[in-house]
């Protein structure tokens, strides 16, 4: 169960157990106030992802849709997806749209974790959401033209902004809501995002490109203050660029400059929709302190963030944070003719 | 257990010696490319190559401490994914001061993908119509192959080899390679399989069902497939200490027949009290008064 849920800059106890220590709960929230990243904000930031978002969408999607018989049920059709995206790399997506549900649904963009192999999520279906889980270039289904490996595409070109790896991934994770706002089925007032870890980043991406989203899910976030997180547990995937500094420590400057283009911390002003992010406060793999500083970057209105004391890179999804998404995104769920709702 | 649980195939030995028959025709050929950049001041890292069935040219992450050995050893078997890990996400990158680390891969994962890339979901299902056919036996075939290479380097403290995993591949290899010491296994997808498939809906178990529902006419022979892998039928051959993941009750078949000292433990749902209490057991077993963790555990 959280700790307890802040929201804006007030917070208060959910479900108190009698036995919390509450001295503790403050200092974790402390602790993690005291946290200073040290990303900075390129003056040419936006310009930089105008410019490569003005590339991406003078391209056309070159979209197919293919029915998967196998991958379908009596209640959710199943497709493979694939589309053109940035520099005319060709991604891929598991698109679950149910059967029986009156059209346009819900729409739901799932995106994925570093290491995951993703696959088709007919549960959010069955819940009467069109489910597209993207596959961004380099992913299973996703290599045959972009392939740096795992590890590898977190240093992919990592001192030159232009070709960094992240550039053309975020481009894909945008994509796919370009693809969404094709499709007679989907409700394009009810686009809603989920992801944890990478996939928390890539929510951040997508919600700040795509003014369009309803709301979104941020789950442990990942790349946040990338370098600052080896101060806290060096483990992979962040100590990638640990072992590339170790041997390449001269490049550091520039390894800098390129990851303040793609630290989520510098999407957050950009975020205006409503958004919830939970965090592990142990989670070894990306660190409580950078997650929570993204989550303060966030200029949202209406931000909630969920600390789970005793959990790690879960982020509590596992004991009961996934309900909270779920009601989440019912509860902001534009009704059709009430477009101010939410 | 269901009563259509499979049965041990009267063949099931048979069937598995004759993959050993042929992987000792082929030489291991081993080469080890240096990874500098995975390298450390207390570590060094390679890529190393070695031949598997068929003649097919395998890859494994190897990381030897620096210093007089021999070294205790985390075999790190991989979850059913494409990607291989020097270590699990995660764990202390410092774990490489004290042990080996070593992951196998096993044809069609990443840097294992040429000719046979494998495809998620898919995998899972591929060749499963004929015991001979079934990608998992080349597979499971591959990461003996690793461990075979890893018996050849001297560094090895071959008293303590822990075979490691949040998957059932584990079972297999501590089975049919006795020179693993501990094991830990989480009962996932090679148990009960078709039966535990019609339980869920979430992949890759759905992987089975949509099989079945596609063509269920081929129920018998996917069920004859998997009888050869179900890690029932291989927990007898396990007589080492081993900390098995899941519900006590669930797994009740499988603790009764693993022949070593067993300790089981459901998940807390957590991946820091669960990865706690596996880093401690792993120390506890190899004589090491604790774990080494990540910085903020």
């Amino acid at each position: 169960m959280p700790l307890y849920e802040i929201e804006d800059a007030c917070f208060w106890l959910l479900r108190t157990p009698p036995e919390m220590d509450l001295e503790n709960a403050d200092m974790s929230i402390e602790r993690l106030k005291q946290f200073k990243p040290s990303t900075t904000r390129p003056d040419d930031f936006e310009d930089f992802w105008q410019l490569t978002l003005q590339d991406l969408r003078a391209l056309d999607l070159n979209a197919t849709v293919q029915h998967l018989a196998l991958r379908s049920t009596e209640d959710v059709d199943a497709y493979l997806v694939h589309f053109d995206s940035l520099h005319g790399v060709r991604v891929s997506g598991l698109y679950c749209v149910p059967k029986h549900a009156k059209h346009p649904l819900p729409t739901l963009v799932i995106v994925p974790g570093y290491l995951s192999d993703p696959d088709f999520q007919k549960g959010w279906a069955r819940q009467g959401y069109a489910t597209l889980v993207v596959r961004p270039r380099g992913k299973s289904g996703s290599q045959d033209q972009f392939d740096p490996g795992y590890p590898g595409l977190l240093t992919h070109n990592i001192v030159d902004k232009y070709s960094y790896g992240y550039r053309g991934f975020y481009s894909d994770a945008v994509r796919a809501v370009d693809f969404l706002k094709t499709r007679d089925e989907v409700d394009t007032q009810n686009i809603f995002v989920d992801g944890s870890s990478q996939g928390g980043a890539l929510a951040f991406v997508v919600a700040a490109f795509c003014l369009e989203v309803k709301a979104v899910s941020a789950g442990v976030p990942y790349l946040a203050a990338h370098i600052d997180n080896l101060k806290f547990a060096k483990t992979y995937p962040y100590q990638e660029i640990g072992d590339y500094l170790a041997r390449y420590p001269e490049r550091e400057p520039a390894v800098r400059e390129t990851l303040n283009y793609f630290d989520i911390i510098n999407f957050g002003p950009l975020i205006t929709c409503p958004i919830i992010v939970n965090i592990g406060l142990q989670d070894n793999t990306c660190p409580p302190e950078t997650g929570y500083a993204a989550y303060e970057s966030i200029a949202s209105a209406e931000k909630q963030v969920y600390l789970y004391d005793g959990y790690g890179h879960d982020g509590g999804r596992l004991d009961g944070h996934l309900p909270i998404v779920q009601e989440f995104f019912k509860k902001h769920w534009v009704k059709p003719g009430d477009q101010h709702a939410s | 257990m269901h009563p259509d649980s499979p049965a041990k195939p009267a063949d099931f030995a048979e069937y598995w010696a004759e993959v050993d028959t042929e992987l000792a025709g082929l030489p291991i050929a081993a080469e080890e490319e240096l990874l500098e950049l995975r390298s450390t001041e207390y570590c060094t890292t390679y890529k190393v190559h070695y031949t598997g069935l068929d003649g097919y040219r395998l890859m494994a992450y190897l990381s030897i401490p620096k210093g007089e050995g021999p070294f205790p050893v985390f075999l790190n078997i991989s979850n059913y994914t494409s990607v291989l890990q020097i270590l699990p996400q995660g764990d202390a990158v410092e774990k490489r001061r004290r042990y080996i680390t070593f992951t196998p891969g096993g044809r069609g994962q990443r840097n294992v993908d040429k000719p046979y890339r494998a495809e998620f979901p898919g995998f899972f299902l591929d060749g499963i119509d004929d015991p001979s056919t079934y990608i998992f036996r080349a597979h499971i075939a591959d990461l003996l192959r690793g461990v075979d290479y890893l018996l050849t380097r001297p560094e090895v403290d071959t008293d303590r080899i822990a075979a490691v995993t949040k998957f059932d591949l584990s079972v297999f290899i501590a089975a049919l390679r006795p020179a693993v010491t501990h094991l830990v296994a989480k009962p996932v997808f090679f148990y009960d399989t078709v039966n535990n498939a019609s339980n869920k809906t979430d992949y890759p178990l759905e992987e089975i069902n949509d099989y079945l529902r596609s063509f269920p006419e081929k129920e018998a022979g996917v069920r004859n497939t998997l009888s050869y892998f179900d890690i029932r039928h291989f927990a007898p051959m396990i007589k080492i200490p081993t900390l098995l993941w899941g519900n006590v009750k669930m797994n009740a078949p499988l603790i009764d027949a693993l022949g070593g000292v067993v300790e089981t433990r459901d998940t807390e749902n957590s991946f820091y009290k669960d990865g706690v209490f596996q880093e401690k057991w792993i120390a506890r077993q190899h004589g090491f008064d604790g774990p080494i963790l990540p910085e903020n555990w």
